[in-house]
């Protein structure tokens, strides 16, 4: 079958043994997927360690791949189902960490990167858009980031994400509404207009 | 404006959102990670799995010429030279008066030529002559010399009278 786009003929490049092919690849996705990472998990360390699970799983799947759809979608379904599993085991850390018994009012032991101090830090850095796009529900995040970071079409957010096309276009279109919102210039409360002095 | 409208100027790829979302921080992952990841690409690549199904046929091929060599190798050739060791175990302990070893005896001298090579068979006679027992080197020799009509026995000769 005839690959559907550079990148595709690189992946199977680099299945029949090419490094270099890897290397130019990892080159065009590597930006992307980090931030698609950082900014759905919203912590560098933890960004940091899926971004090595995903390439290490298209690593050991390479005898596997088939150029049958767009390499950014094969690339970006790993990595969704990476981010999947780390809310999963999150989700699960953060139960198994809530105490049933005298403890019960203590703090729940959270991991490093869930605590306030780490999350304010990352906050810090974020302009209006990124802050509101933390803000968003982790799908419509995702279904904007997969649009903006790759130029997914909406099917193909759909293929990535594994729902309908419907409702991958309908999480973008929330996802717009709300950060357009961001982008509006807040309004100045005192602002009054200046008196002037007549003669 | 409906959010329909929103959506469709979004898609087209030109709509303020977008430009303000490229204008923002492009955050790199550091280099250390893109030496690990390279690092592991090349790694898994040294382990080819292109590699796997000659390997897998380098073994295959290694296991049949093993049994080859076993089944028709020097293993076999040794297999007759030790055919007449059974025979000098036997003419040692009186098999020709044990009928479990004469059975024995007989399968090996069924198809001699196919169990003993002339040259050892003639040696063992020899042996059975030094040892002083005549009787039984004669009647090996007269088996050897029906098996090997056209074999010169050299200074072995049945002595007279020294039938079974």
């Amino acid at each position: 079958m005839e690959p559907f786009d550079e990148d595709a003929q690189l992946m199977v490049r680099y299945r029949d043994g090419d490094s270099d092919a890897f290397s130019t690849l990892y080159a065009r996705h590597k930006g992307p997927l980090y931030r698609y990472l950082l900014r759905q998990v919203r912590n560098a360390g933890a960004a940091a360690d899926l971004f090595q699970d995903v390439w290490s799983r298209l690593v050991a799947t390479r005898s596997r791949y088939e150029a049958r759809a767009k390499f950014a979608t094969y690339l970006f379904h790993i990595a969704h189902n990476c981010t999947i599993d780390f809310f999963r085991r999150d989700l699960k850390m953060r139960n198994t960490a809530r105490p049933d018994d005298a403890d019960a009012l203590s703090e729940p032991e959270v991991p490093e990167y869930q605590r306030p101090d780490g999350i304010a830090e990352f906050a810090e850095q974020q302009s209006a858009l990124l802050a509101a796009l933390g803000a968003l529900p982790r799908e419509q995040r995702e279904a904007f980031l997969l649009h903006e970071e790759t130029g997914l079409t909406i099917e193909e957010i759909a293929r990535v994400t594994d729902v309908g096309v419907e409702t991958a276009k309908s999480r973008l279109r929330y996802a717009i509404r709300k950060l357009k919102k961001s982008l509006l210039p807040v309004p100045i409360p005192d602002a009054r207009p200046l008196r002037t002095r007549t003669i | 404006m409906e959010p329909t409208d929103d959506l469709d100027e979004y898609l087209r790829g030109d709509s303020a959102l977008s430009r303000q979302y490229r204008r923002e921080s492009t955050p790199m992952p550091p280099h250390a990670l893109d030496r690990r990841v390279l690092g592991a690409s090349r790694g898994a690549h040294g382990k080819s799995p292109c590699l796997a199904p000659l390997a897998f046929a380098a073994s295959v091929l290694l296991s049949v010429a093993l049994v080859l060599a076993i089944a028709f190798g020097p293993q076999t050739a040794k297999r007759v030279d030790d055919a007449p060791r059974l025979v000098r175990v036997a003419a040692h302990s009186d098999a020709l008066t044990n009928p479990a070893l004469n059975r024995k005896l007989h399968l090996y001298s069924s198809d001699p030529k196919s169990a003993r090579a002339p040259a050892k068979w003639l040696a063992d006679i020899a042996a059975l002559h030094r040892a002083g027992r005549d009787r039984e080197a004669d009647a090996e020799l007269r088996r050897f010399h029906s098996t090997y009509p056209d074999y010169s026995t050299g200074d072995l000769a049945l002595r007279p009278g020294g039938g079974p």
